[in-house]
């Protein structure tokens, strides 16, 4: 049985807003929780999907994990090591051992270093390296992530949207990590280069067991790579199981909601009762109007049909995620 | 109906790289139509000259040479226009074995002469919905401002407090929440997918008869984006306004479209109805069409190839654009009957079934 690599224990992280000058002077501050009591683990050579809607805390979670963004409250474990409570000085080992690829991929090239440097630097970071040495680092790295040798003269700009995704890619493998935080990975690409983005992960990820955690707000491709999934909204995990389990059994009506947004999405004759959930009124989520009880209900099709039950709206019962057998786990008064 | 609505013809749209001394040929003969009430989705790989087919047909580039030659034909109210008219005043080309080699064009000259053709007809006849909302929209104006700005410049409404009632009306079209207190909000305090319903309004504020939108859905969630389709779908349906759909995503495509032409390497390579181009299974249809829909990420795909299909090899280079079919590196249903013309000849967009086109040697000579 594989070993966990990553477990993470009720986190939270807590925005602070400031939103001018007037709030400042009246001392009154507002929070905005982003990331509110979530856990979850991750088991070696396991890949871990996190899915939801922008501005869910999919982000928040991966930084506060490679700690780019110090957590409030909760527990993150990564190889034994409780990250949240370490020193930068002794956070510095563990930095080789987890990366991050970015979302936006030409935000995090250096536009004016070449392919070749982007590479040194990250490999000479974690390791003393002879130049000789480096060369046939960066040579194994090329080939790993399957790029041309011809392209380490070049500077970001010069190439496409699927090359600069596997320097970014070969860039947290140079370092020699092996857990791998993957943010939208496929979002900002075409969808014929997604293919060949997720194809590589997973190759990868055999070859040289990688764990990851796969952040992306699109079910299908989550549900591609990962061997679990979890379904975030609004700070919250509604839903977690197996990667199959959620494609053909999802219990929780929000995940139904992702679902059809792609059936939508596929055919032109939605069944009336997608189409049902998809005009069912929601408007944007507020932070500052927060909701009592479940986050969801507003939104929520089964809360409407149900004659909107007070326990789904009742402070004191907030839907906890509970285990349904299988590993599966909703946070959902009326699973479907 | 009669004649269509939008008639582009053999349009060429080129640009100087300094750097490497060479035309890149983002546009290089384009031919497609759009018909009165009808979606024709055009879709393809970043780089394709999608957007440069757009936006060359409403004189919105910028870079030279651009536009080198062509006919973009425009039937709206007033009768039939040539957007590009007199074009061929203002350029000389020459060729070498039938590929044009040498360009001179009085750019500057050209600009004035579309900004006269396109003023009437830009914004008010011809709409644009841009990919990025928020970066289209003006960040230091209200989006109230904006959409009644549109309504005054381009509709016989001036009366204030009509203009502001006619923005508010199509904010609420648009299914926007709350439109009496967005009206009063800056773009940044919309989510993108508000950003977008804004842009939409503004769009349609104007009535035109003919919307481009390009790549209307790319950048947000996908929740979001399949209510901005049925949004599209809802307006296609009320208003019967023909549109013009630029995206990289098939499946956006084959939800709304009723034609659709395939781009590679700034060429059609397939055009025909959305149900012939897209079907699944076997239809005389471009390999690269085919491994656009192969390479979808979706469970189905992986599940029956194991790995997910790619479309291996890369976009092509449009400096270096091959003699032969510009798909011939990355084919995989090259024959060796056809090889040596594959790689020679390029081959022409013929009719494979009644309004089905196809741009590939596998289907006659």
């Amino acid at each position: 049985m594989s070993r966990t690599i990553l477990e993470v224990i009720d986190l939270r992280k807590h925005y602070r807003q400031r939103s001018g000058i007037f709030t400042a002077l009246q001392w009154r501050e507002r929070f905005i929780p982003a990331v509110d009591g979530v856990s979850f683990y991750l088991k070696e050579h396991e890949t871990v999907g996190l899915v939801g809607e922008s501005g869910c805390g999919k982000t928040t979670i991966a930084r506060t994990i490679l700690r780019l963004t110090p957590v409030t409250s909760g527990r993150i474990v990564f190889d034994g090591h409780d990250v949240t409570a370490m020193s930068a000085r002794e956070l510095r080992p563990l930095r080789g051992q987890m990366q991050m690829i970015f979302q936006d991929v030409d935000a995090a090239l250096n536009p004016k270093m070449r392919v070749r440097d982007i590479l040194k630097e990250a490999i000479s970071t974690h390791h003393r390296l002879s130049d000789a040495g480096v060369a046939q680092r960066t040579g194994e790295l090329l080939e790993q992530v399957n790029l041309k040798k011809s392209k380490l003269s070049n500077f970001p700009r010069e190439l496409s949207g699927g090359e600069k995704r596997r320097v970014g890619i070969a860039r947290a493998l140079a370092v020699g990590a092996h857990f791998i935080v993957a943010d939208e990975p496929t979002s900002a690409l075409d969808v014929s280069i997604q293919a060949q983005v997720v194809n590589l992960l997973r190759d990868l990820q055999r070859r040289l067991g990688l764990s990851y955690l796969f952040i992306s707000h699109d079910l299908e491709v989550v549900q591609l790579v990962s061997h679990k999934v979890a379904v975030m909204y609004l700070g919250k995990i509604v839903e977690m199981g197996l990667a199959d389990r959620i494609a053909r059994a999802a219990r929780h009506p929000y995940t139904h909601v992702l679902w059809s947004a792609l059936v939508e999405k596929k055919s032109k004759e939605a069944s009336h009762a997608l189409v049902s959930t998809r005009t069912s009124a929601w408007g944007v989520f507020d932070f500052e109007r927060p909701v009592s009880g479940c986050r969801f209900a507003p939104r929520c099709s089964v809360y409407e049909a149900k004659g909107r039950p007070a326990v789904c709206t009742d402070a004191a019962t907030e839907p906890q995620l509970r285990d349904i057998g299988g590993g599966h786990y909703v946070a959902c008064h009326f699973p479907l | 109906m009669g004649a269509p609505l939008l008639e582009i013809e053999n349009l060429r749209t080129y640009f100087y790289s300094a750097g490497k001394q060479a035309f890149v040929r983002a546009v290089d003969g384009v031919t497609m139509t759009i018909a009165r009430g009808e979606t024709l989705g055009v879709v393809g790989e970043s780089g394709s000259g999608k957007s440069v087919t757009a936006l060359s047909s409403i004189g919105l580039i910028s870079g030279g040479p651009g536009v080198i030659s062509g006919k973009v034909a425009f039937r709206a109210h007033e009768g039939e226009r040539n957007l590009l008219a007199d074009l061929e005043d203002y350029v000389s080309l020459g060729e070498q074995d039938g590929r044009i080699m040498e360009v001179s064009k009085d750019e500057t000259g050209w600009q004035e002469h579309v900004e006269r053709i396109m003023a009437p007809v830009r914004g008010k006849e011809i709409a644009m919905i841009f990919q990025n909302p928020r970066s289209a929209l003006n960040p230091f104006v209200t989006v109230g401002h904006q959409i009644t700005e549109a309504i005054r410049l381009h509709t016989s409404t001036k009366d204030p407090q009509d203009v502001k009632e006619r923005a508010l009306h199509w904010l609420e079209r648009v299914k926007m929440d709350s439109p009496r207190l967005r009206f009063d909000n800056y773009p940044y305090g919309l989510s993108g997918g508000m950003c977008q319903r804004a842009m939409i309004a503004m769009a349609l504020s104007s009535e035109p008869s003919l919307l481009i939108a390009d790549e209307p859905t790319t950048g947000l969630d996908a929740t979001i984006q399949s209510k901005i389709i049925g949004l599209l779908a809802d307006l296609k349906s009320e208003f019967k306004i023909a549109t013009m759909l630029i995206s990289h995503d098939i499946r956006v495509i084959s939800r709304l479209a009723d034609y659709v032409a395939v781009m590679y390497g700034g060429a059609v390579v397939e055009y025909g109805s959305a149900p012939d181009v897209l079907a699944a299974g076997f239809t005389p249809k471009h390999p690269y069409t085919a491994a656009l829909l192969a390479s979808i990420p979706s469970a189905q795909n992986a599940r029956d190839h194991g790995d997910l299909p790619t479309i291996e090899g890369e976009v092509p280079d449009a400096i270096d654009v091959p003699r032969g079919c510009r798909f011939y590196a990355r084919c995989n249903r090259v024959t060796d009957d056809i090889r040596s013309k594959c790689a020679r000849r390029e081959p022409e967009l013929q009719e494979v079934a009644p309004g089905h086109r196809v741009r590939c040697w596998l289907y006659g000579d």
